[in-house]
């Protein structure tokens, strides 16, 4: 039976046998997450061949593969991926892809360990949201600049210059949403979304971040979690809470119709965009723009 | 075509023909839905397998996985036992709840990891090939294949050793343990090997095409034959054929891979459903447009050969008399032309030698209350068939 199966396979390869190389000379690099595809393109610019697995709006956790997928992987010569459990299993398969002379790099790699959010219960796991924090992105740019200068040697001075225009821009994107962040007063810094994205964010920024779902997006929110987060809500006369882009809507309505239900009012303040960028094309489609974005909804909203 | 692509494809046959094994018996003992509730019951093991090692890769985390499959089964078997509830009830009734169980696990111990099935499973065929098994530092090929690899050795020697006994237990029990074989054995024997082959599939294929691949090429082949060797040879064949179709349409449609592979396992059974040669919908609605011919003839003959008057058997006057349309009777007239059973004279239609034989037949069978007989004497009688 396997010969079977084996003459089948081989006469479809005879009857459709074509290359899927469409290398020009340039470095084939595959992205996973649509910030860390912009990251790249931010530094790698023309001179690399960029191709993203995932696109606006789609959950890490919850993306799946298509066959083109499966040409991008193989035909890739270098692949930057978040890391952190962030993909999943696809980690594992990264982790495994050195093998075949494929270069795979997990960007929190290059962050201390020590400064990570670990998890209360299994230390060796980490929060992987490490984008929501400006300063680790600085250093993730200087990663990839650096990774990039050591596949292709000769662009080397090109992709450091586009490194440190871009650090600088970030520091600016900082800069900015300090400013902002400080119309605030410091007791309405208190950030409730659907799930726990936005630690790096809080604890970069001074707010204080309650999620309603665990981790993982694959989990329910327990009846006991929104009673309990609407209690925090209402006891610390938070304004408005934030549906994530990534994540459905109606979690965070729940919690709004449990408040609702002891006789006060929060609004939903508008949708910030967690795991993913926002539409390309759209400024939210940047990595810079939707930082902007997310800190203006939170700011507008909770004022 | 990549070596990747040509992998995707040999990972896709081997487990299409690993499913269409335990599957073809599954759907013979009307428990096909047993794939999917493994598919979710093992969610506790692998809840437990991480609170024992902290490590997401650990290959115990998979080994618990089965294992919690295996006791899906045994549950499931307790529960019809006791004869309150059916063998659906019972799957309904087990799974759920072990999934639940998992649910709840990570809900209080381990809310903040990245912990569930998708986690440990990799369940994506187009990552598949990525995943390579080194063995001394050489590269032997994708991990997945050589899982299933392993898994379809071994149940296709369990298949060949014990053929005789899991066909008898399969459709007569009673006779299988007066012929002294334990009909319970071989029915644990075959559920551990559906429930490891599902979680190897799993790993490699994802849930849904795991149970679509059981259950989808074994019911398709069921519509073609009842010989139990044919019916997995052809459940295999169809399993195969959809696993390489499907990819290939995952190609020119760039979508999920197993998706394009269920949907091309659902458009088989649909083709088979309506084109087999005897159960298939087309062929059962031919055979009854030909049997409605076929006793509006017997009807006319009679008739015929009780009325010898000019008038009742002028043919103008035969959409009065037995209350025919014209079509109806003309295509009726047309057949016993045909058949040699009436000649025509003047307009007036007479049986010939034959007609009457058959008629006279005929009318004793149905006197004798012995109706079934008629359609063996068609065989005789008839050059053409209505």
């Amino acid at each position: 039976m396997k010969r079977f199966v084996l003459i089948i396979v081989i006469s479809l390869v005879i009857a459709s046998c074509k290359s899927d190389k469409t290398s020009n000379g340039k470095l084939n690099v595959v992205t996973t997450t649509s910030m860390i595809t912009d990251l790249v393109k931010n530094i790698g610019g023309d001179l690399i061949n960029i191709q993203g697995l995932m696109g606006s709006g789609i959950d890490p956790h919850l993306y799946k593969a298509s066959e083109g997928d499966v040409s991008k992987l193989s035909n890739a010569d270098l692949i930057f991926y978040n890391g952190l459990h962030l993909e999943g299993k696809l980690v594992e398969v990264f982790e495994k892809m050195g093998n075949q002379n494929i270069k795979t790099v997990p960007i929190a790699e290059i962050i201390d360990e020590r400064t990570l959010i670990g998890s209360d219960y299994f230390q060796s796991n980490y929060d992987p949201h490490i984008w929501f924090d400006v300063d680790y992105w600085k250093q993730a740019t200087q990663y990839v600049a650096q990774k990039l200068g050591e596949a292709v040697p000769e662009h080397k001075a090109t992709f450091e210059s586009n490194g440190q225009r871009y650090i600088a821009e970030l520091e600016a994107l900082k800069a900015k949403l300090i400013t902002t962040i400080e119309t605030l007063p410091k007791e309405k810094r208190i950030l409730v979304t659907a799930h726990d994205a936005f630690n790096y964010f809080g604890k970069a920024f001074g707010f204080e971040v309650v999620g309603l779902q665990g981790l993982s997006t694959a989990t329910e929110a327990g009846v006991q979690d929104v009673q309990k987060l609407a209690a925090f809500i209402i006891e610390n006369n938070v304004k408005a809470i934030f549906v994530e882009s990534s994540v459905p809507k109606r979690t965070i309505e729940a919690l709004q119709a449990a408040v609702k239900s002891k006789d006060h009012d929060v609004e939903i303040g508008g949708t910030l965009f967690s795991d993913a960028l926002g539409n390309a094309g759209t400024t939210e489609g940047t990595y810079i723009g939707m930082f902007t974005f997310n800190v203006n909804t939170i700011v507008n909203a909770l004022k | 075509m990549s070596n990747a692509q040509i992998e995707i494809q040999i990972i896709a046959s081997l487990v299409a023909i690993a499913c269409a094994i335990p599957g073809t018996f599954l759907v013979l003992r009307k428990m096909a839905m047993i794939s999917d509730a493994i598919s979710h019951s093992i969610l506790p093991g692998i809840v437990i397998g991480f609170f024992i090692t902290h490590d997401l890769n650990s290959p115990l985390l998979i080994l618990l996985a089965a294992l919690t499959g295996i006791i899906t089964v045994v549950l499931v078997e307790y529960i019809q036992k006791t004869g309150l509830v059916k063998e659906d009830t019972a799957i309904g009734l087990v799974f759920p709840i072990l999934f639940s169980i998992g649910v709840i696990m990570i809900a209080k111990n381990a809310n903040d990891v990245h912990l569930d099935i998708d986690a440990v499973l990799l369940g994506e065929l187009a990552f598949a090939p990525f995943d390579r098994l080194m063995i001394a530092g050489s590269d032997v090929g994708p991990k997945s294949m050589w899982i299933i690899g392993s898994i379809l050795v071994i149940t296709i020697t369990l298949l060949i050793a014990f053929f005789k006994e899991l066909k008898v237990s399969t459709f007569d029990a009673g006779l299988a343990s007066a012929l002294g074989f334990s009909p319970v054995i071989m029915h644990y024997g075959l559920m551990s090997v559906a429930s490891v082959t599902t979680v190897g599939a799993f790993d490699a294929v994802g849930a849904i095409l795991v149970v679509a691949l059981m259950i989808a090429p074994a019911a398709a082949a069921y519509l073609i034959t009842t010989d139990l060797k044919k019916m997995l040879l052809y459940a295999i064949c169809f399993g195969v054929f959809s696993a390489i179709s499907g990819y290939w349409m995952a190609h020119w449609l760039d979508a999920s891979i197993a998706g394009s592979i269920t949907t091309m396992l659902g458009l088989l059974f649909l083709s088979v459903y309506l084109f087999a040669p005897s159960k298939g919908i087309i062929a059962v609605m031919y055979r009854e447009k030909q049997q409605r011919i076929e006793v509006s003839l017997l009807t006319f003959l009679l008739h015929l050969q009780n009325h010898d008057e000019i008038e009742e058997r002028h043919v103008n006057h035969l959409n009065e008399h037995i209350n025919w349309q014209k079509v109806r009777s003309k295509t009726v007239l047309d057949l016993a032309l045909k058949n040699n059973m009436i000649s025509i004279d003047n307009k007036v239609v007479s049986l010939t030698e034959k007609g009457k034989t058959f008629t006279l037949k005929a009318i004793d069978y149905i006197i004798t209350n012995e109706d079934s007989q008629i359609e063996d004497m068609k065989d005789d009688f008839f050059l053409f068939r209505g």
